[in-house]
């Protein structure tokens, strides 16, 4: 098996180059500058992980993919759990039993609606901003683009990392979650099996 | 309306093209369309690659004939079903993928490929790892 990470990040090298740096993995440790695969995959927090197999099939779509249980408050799930099934997984292949059957795939998918698409565009729209000097004018585009897909936590978060959170945005990562009055952070993972 | 130099932002990149902005129509030749996201102008209609569309005669992204023919890139890509974001004050047009497209990749369970690089800068591409399973994860520094 390979593990691929990526990081989503606006800022590139700067903002996950430290990180990265401070793993030294041995996985290809890839960085997403434009959010491509985040797109692609409809992918709305991290960490997310897919499993894909030998022939190029995702056999887990997205996922709420913790290595351990340092953020159990907010996965509310014990992860050594998963991770018991990412080997399982590793050493049966398709015999796992944590490979979901082509039905439970589908259902699980995310697929992204035309105000996901267009929040994707208007995101993009919005880093470019961002990057070449316009901070200010970017903030409208990432609070659009926020708007049209709200359940996305990487829309938000990256907009709020950019800049001063509470200055631009009148809100922060703690007060949004605190404003979730105990509803799930994360899409309860439903390891099946 | 005014002549101006767009950046175009694409699903496979950003290219620069020379039109006319009018709120946040962008109305562009035959040869500056083709640039923004491959659109060639055939009798058969618009072509990209081995897709045409019939241009409506009614279409409200069309104006001119001959040396004077336009297409507004907004409008062309809104009726295609690509979201279009705009910034006109800044002369950026972000063209995106359509969910249509989007979903129909992922329907497929076709894992979506991808082309992305390391901290070094070199290239890594999802297909190549065919025949081994992948444990795909993302992460953030935020």
């Amino acid at each position: 098996m390979t593990v691929i990470t990526l990081a989503l990040d606006s800022a590139g090298p700067a903002a996950a180059g430290e990180f990265i740096r401070a793993a030294r993995p041995s996985h290809p440790s890839l960085i997403d500058t434009r959010y491509e695969v985040a797109r692609a995959y409809n992918m709305v927090n991290v960490p997310t992980a897919v499993w894909i197999d030998e022939e190029g099939r995702i056999v887990r779509p997205n996922e709420m993919a913790f290595a351990d249980n340092r953020w159990i408050e907010y996965t509310k799930f014990d992860m050594t759990r998963y991770l018991e099934a990412v080997r399982d997984w590793a050493e049966r292949g398709a015999r796992s039993a944590y490979v979901l059957d082509a039905k439970e795939r589908r259902r699980r998918l995310q697929l992204p609606t035309a105000e996901h698409a267009l929040a994707a565009a208007t995101f993009r729209l919005a880093e470019h901003l961002h990057e070449t000097g316009h901070p200010e004018a970017a903030v409208a585009f990432f609070k659009r683009a926020q708007d049209l897909q709200p359940e996305s936590w990487c829309f938000k978060r990256q907009a709020w990392a950019l800049t001063d959170a509470e200055t631009f945005y009148g809100t922060t990562f703690q007060k949004e979650v605190a404003a979730l009055g105990g509803r799930p952070y994360y899409t309860p993972l439903d390891l099946g099996g | 309306m005014a002549a101006a130099t767009a950046t175009i932002l694409l699903p496979a990149g950003k290219v620069t093209v020379t039109g006319e902005a009018d709120a946040d129509a962008l109305w562009l030749t035959p040869a500056e369309l083709a640039k923004a996201g491959g659109w060639e102008y055939e009798p058969e209609g618009l072509c990209r690659g081995p897709l045409c569309v019939p241009v409506p005669p009614a279409a409200s992204w069309v104006r001119g004939l001959g040396a004077d023919l336009r297409v507004d890139l907004t409008g062309l890509s809104r009726h295609m079903g690509q979201p279009v974001a705009a910034s006109p004050e800044r002369a950026v047009w972000s063209i995106g993928e359509s969910a249509e497209d989007l979903a129909d990749r992922l329907r497929s369970l076709d894992a979506p490929d991808f082309t992305l690089p390391d901290l070094d800068g070199r290239p890594h591409t999802l297909s190549s790892f065919r025949g081994r399973k992948v444990f795909l994860l993302a992460w953030a520094s935020w």
